[in-house]
């Protein structure tokens, strides 16, 4: 009987520290809120527009990206969001709380690099962090200690950061930024300066940190193809405005997921028995037929090819990259 | 608010540049102090013996006095100084200049390098934010703009102080390894303007003086303080804020013929002008000077803040 109670209760228990548990990593807010939310976000310097008039929400636990020509107003936007730079018109909302208004309650939530995690070169990396945990209530040695290991520093954290190579340094503000145990990250162009291998180490760690963690992610780009690896949804921005915000698999996907290129031995054969076909439309490249088919299609025109005696080695769809998808948006300009 | 204070102490003591400044410092004052030791003093060559040379002293200036004739303008003042030797003879206290005491008082002629070596704390402190890019890391925290403000202008006057007193210490050990310490305990006796002769306590005269010369300093760190703000630059900080020392006190003796250049910050730096009751401008008072001063401190100050409060991060 008593031992039916002690189950009972421990389930009740374990509920709660769950349940406390979840609360702790969604910020103690509403779950169903974005956590951030931007709101004709419009800075003017002069007469002149820089940012015009952005809208667009953050969900929970995703990584975002902010994707655009250099100069666009990436950074312009993110210094915003972050209270570096005034808002001359809209808000931004943090779990929230206005940066404009709440300044303090809006960013405790936040963790952020902007552009290069830059540190005080003449302190060791450990007085480094203790600088920035003494910023914000509640950050214990053992957080730091924490963070010093999830970031593998633990062997040159006494060093000065003049020591430290760039790698290094970009691990030391990732661990500064994850101090406070933020539910937001922001990352002002994070791969700068950094060899693929330190892109891919960082392109996992954000990975991670959003699955487990539950940490939603903000991070601006001008290079394409890291943000096809490593976001979830892409804003684009250009000239200050927003020109879509949409997921990476939409964007790679829409308009452009029907290009089959069907790889026969007899080209000529081939054409002669699609000709037939009302609706495809066949055109030869070096690696094999190229046209534009639904589902269904595909395995027809293989079904069609096979029977008229045709050697079929390889059907590939052909999908449209970021990169193009990107030009045909923001009108051809040229980025990277 | 002490947790941000805290930081900014840390940044300024956790670098060898600062203790190079504070080492610098006491060889500075050592040098001084072996130059003074070491000049001719005219009056004094005479004997090791105060005795001997405050009674050779007399006698000049009584024979001055008897030659003096028409010319009546230095008959107060030196009458004065015959009086005050007597008085030194009489009572046998060894006068303020062949003590140790002589030394430290004229040490405090080096507040001016304590000026200096504050002045570029106080310049990197806000530029060299801006110029490391570590600014950005500085103001994404949960704190007010204010507060880190403040933080950093409090730790640049704690650094002051501690070189003020790293000055009084090691000029009061320098002087005494020169002069001996065993005029330690001597009375200062000074005459008032009108004639009268007091005694006091040493020590006190000692502190009031190297006090008295802070005022300046206080100016000179908070102007440097609000031009590091102001253009985010602590070359230019330490320039334009020397410059206005040197430069600024030095045509302050000239301006002093107009009225209008009382309300001129380098008039009313040096309080000690009301102790001796000839101010540099005739009107002149303690309160007007003191007054002018704190809206010059308030003035450096508001806008300091009001431009590092609003100011766009784009470094």
């Amino acid at each position: 009987m008593w031992a039916f109670f002690q189950w009972i209760f421990m389930n009740i228990w374990y509920g709660l520290t769950l349940n406390r548990v979840k609360r702790l990593f969604q910020g103690g807010n509403d779950v169903s809120t974005p956590i951030v939310q931007v709101r004709n976000l419009t800075k003017r310097i002069g007469s002149k527009t820089i940012i015009d008039h952005l809208n667009f929400d953050v969900q929970r636990g995703e990584v975002f990206g902010f994707l655009g020509p250099n100069g666009a107003g990436k950074t312009t936007t993110i210094r915003m969001m972050v209270g570096l730079i005034g808002i001359t018109e809209g808000d931004v909302l943090i779990e929230g709380q206005s940066i404009s208004e709440n300044f303090e309650r809006a960013i405790v939530h936040v963790g952020a690099i902007v552009e290069n995690p830059e540190m005080y070169k003449y302190l060791s990396g450990y007085q480094n962090l203790i600088h920035f945990a003494r910023m914000v209530p509640g950050v214990t040695k053992d957080r730091i200690e924490e963070v010093i290991r999830l970031v593998a520093l633990e062997n040159r954290i006494h060093d000065k950061v003049r020591t430290y190579s760039l790698g290094m340094r970009q691990r030391l503000g990732v661990a500064q930024a994850l101090l406070h145990k933020p539910s937001l990250l922001i990352l002002d162009e994070p791969t700068n300066g950094l060899d693929p291998a330190g892109i891919r180490e960082l392109r996992e760690y954000l990975h991670g940190l959003t699955r487990e963690a539950g940490i939603s992610v903000i991070v601006s780009s001008h290079l394409l193809s890291e943000m096809e690896l490593m976001c979830d949804r892409v804003a684009i921005i250009q000239q200050g405005k927003l020109v879509d915000v949409q997921s990476i698999k939409e964007l790679i996907k829409e308009g452009a997921d029907s290009q089959v290129i069907f790889e026969v031995d007899q080209m000529e054969l081939a054409r002669k028995l699609l000709a037939q076909e009302p609706v495809v439309d066949a055109q030869e490249k070096a690696e094999g037929l190229l046209m534009v088919l639904d589902r269904e299609q595909i395995a027809e025109v293989n079904e069609r090819l096979v029977q008229g005696g045709v050697k079929v080695f390889g059907i590939q769809k052909v999908t449209q990259t970021l990169e193009e998808k990107f030009l045909q948006l923001t009108g051809g300009e040229q980025i990277v | 608010m002490f947790n941000l204070f805290l930081n900014e102490n840390m940044k300024i003591y956790r670098r060898a540049r600062t203790w190079m400044l504070v080492v610098l410092l006491v060889l500075t004052t050592i040098a001084f102090l072996v130059a003074q030791q070491y000049t001719v003093k005219p009056s004094q060559v005479a004997s090791s013996d105060w005795r001997t040379n405050v009674q050779q002293q007399i006698t000049n200036d009584q024979k001055m006095l008897d030659n003096l004739g028409t010319n009546t303008d230095r008959k107060p003042r030196l009458e004065a100084r015959v009086k005050l030797n007597q008085y030194h003879l009489d009572h046998n206290i060894p006068p303020t200049d062949q003590t140790l005491w002589g030394n430290m008082l004229k040490a405090s002629s080096l507040v001016m390098v304590v000026t200096v070596f504050t002045v570029i704390i106080a310049a990197e402190s806000v530029a060299g934010e801006f110029s490391g890019g570590t600014i950005k890391m500085l103001l994404i925290r949960p704190t007010s703009r204010s507060k880190i403000l403040l933080s950093k202008y409090l730790s640049t006057l704690v650094f002051s102080v501690l070189l003020f007193v790293i000055l009084f210490i090691s000029a009061f050990v320098v002087s005494g390894a020169l002069q001996g310490f065993q005029d330690v305990g001597v009375p200062y006796v000074y005459a008032s303007s009108d004639g009268i002769l007091h005694e006091s306590n040493i020590i006190q005269q000692a502190v009031s003086t190297y006090l008295y010369s802070s005022v300046q300093m206080i100016m000179i760190v908070t102007l440097a303080f609000m031009i590091s703000t102001v253009f985010r630059s602590s070359s230019i900080a330490i320039a334009l804020s020397l410059v206005t020392m040197f430069g600024g006190s030095s045509i302050a003796g000239f301006l002093a013929q107009y009225n209008w250049a009382k309300y001129y910050l380098f008039e009313n730096t040096d309080l000690t002008q009301y102790l001796t009751g000839t101010p540099m401008i005739p009107g002149m008072t303690l309160g007007f000077s003191v007054t002018v001063l704190i809206v010059y401190f308030l003035v450096f100050n508001v806008l300091a803040w009001v431009v590092f409060k609003r100011r766009d991060v784009t470094a």
